[in-house]
């Protein structure tokens, strides 16, 4: 048993309280004390220091928790190891690549993965790092180099923030083929039924890349009007999201004669 | 910032990286659509980094890579590579390249890929 010090959320305000960690249940201990059975427990998100836990009993209204990194992590890795989730042990490495670029320091660590209602897990000893299943752009069957060998693994694409971050995860074929069939069936929605024209797609690639409008229109050698008609077919059909409206104005008498003043020796 | 040669058989890819590379304050010298042209552009122009295609007709990027270390061992070269040929990466890293990008890229981290390797 390990207690932990935490502070909970009771009808919207903070609380300090005691976790103690058991093996099939979460004792809270504090101005309201309860019992969170291990396995009620399916779904679990981390937006900062803040862990959410989606329970059976409380499915609209997750137990909301709040407390150091170090404690949050011994947290995370009990809940992972014990709640109720599509488990399996697996290798993985992530962030692998991040907005194309291969992250230097990159290691396969040893652990598990849990699927879990809106997210997918890595956790190990050192790291629980969170997919939420909103945020997986891809999902592939395909082999990478691992001890010198050609090896099967499930590569990851998600979005984190503004970068696109590509995550593997290594482990007994079979196992990887059930857990990419279930992520692609999760992730269904996101597919894209037919194709873009070719200069669709080219503009697709340049506004991945970062490139606004302007760089665009320069690169492509297309109109704004063009640009336009693309991105209403980019957006209609979902695969992008309109972030900021720019504007073109002229000058009004008053602002050319501001100008002609201004520029008078 | 950098004086940088790019290496890509496609001008649409060129034209990415160009436009990244220009909005990172970095000088593009110049432009090669395959190994053999990289060498020759290489020679000639001397540049502080060269972004390097791994597919392309005539001479793949990783033989180019091998004959500019040859040529200049201090040569700084970022291998750039469509994704599922990442295994790529050990041949190139043990070649000499200092940096790897995989496409589809996003500019911000190319930059800082780009940064890290000039200054090195």
């Amino acid at each position: 048993m390990t207690d932990l010090p935490v502070k909970i959320e009771i009808d919207g305000k903070w609380a300090n309280a005691k976790l103690t960690l058991g093996t099939d249940e979460i004792r809270v201990t504090g101005p309201k004390s309860f019992a969170i059975p291990s396995k009620s427990i399916f779904d679990l998100d981390a937006k900062g220091s803040v862990l959410g836990i989606t329970t059976k009993e409380q499915e609209n209204q997750p137990i909301k928790i709040a407390s150091v990194d170090k404690v949050l992590s011994i947290v995370k890795r009990h809940i992972l190891a014990t709640c109720n989730a599509y488990r399996l042990a697996a290798y993985f490495m992530s962030p692998a690549v991040r907005g194309g670029v291969l992250v230097k320091d990159a290691r396969w660590e040893k652990g598990g993965i849990d699927v879990l209602k809106t997210g997918i897990w890595f956790f190990s000893n050192t790291e629980q790092i969170c997919v939420p299943l909103a945020d997986v752009a891809s999902i592939e069957l395909t082999k990478r180099e691992v001890q010198g060998k050609n090896t099967d693994v499930v590569k990851i694409d998600h979005i984190e923030g503004t970068e696109v971050v590509t995550s593997f995860v290594l482990c007994p074929l079979t196992t990887l083929q059930i857990l990419h069939n279930f992520l692609k069936d999760a992730t269904k929605s996101m597919d894209m039924e037919g194709d873009l024209d070719p200069k669709s797609a080219q503009v697709a690639m340049l506004v991945y890349s970062g490139m606004d409008t302007a760089s665009i229109e320069n690169m492509l050698g297309v109109s704004l009007k063009e640009i336009d008609r693309i991105y209403d077919t980019l957006i209609r059909l979902g695969l992008a999201e309109v972030v900021m409206v720019r504007r073109e104005v002229k000058l009004t008498t008053k602002g050319v004669r501001y100008i002609t003043d201004a520029t008078k020796v | 910032m950098g004086r940088i040669l790019i290496v890509d058989d496609t001008l649409f890819m060129r034209t990415l990286l160009k436009n990244i590379l220009f909005s990172g304050g970095h000088t593009i010298v110049g432009e090669a659509e395959n190994g053999e042209e990289a060498i020759a552009k290489y020679q000639e122009l001397k540049p502080d980094l060269v972004t390097m295609d791994v597919v392309m007709p005539k001479m793949n990027g990783i033989d180019a890579l091998k004959n500019i270390r040859a040529a200049d061992p201090n040569a700084k070269v970022v291998m750039c590579t469509a994704v599922g040929q990442e295994q790529m990466v050990k041949l190139a890293v043990k070649s000499g390249a200092k940096g790897y990008i995989v496409k589809p890229f996003q500019a911000p981290k190319v930059l800082e890929e780009v940064k890290n390797v000039l200054g090195a």
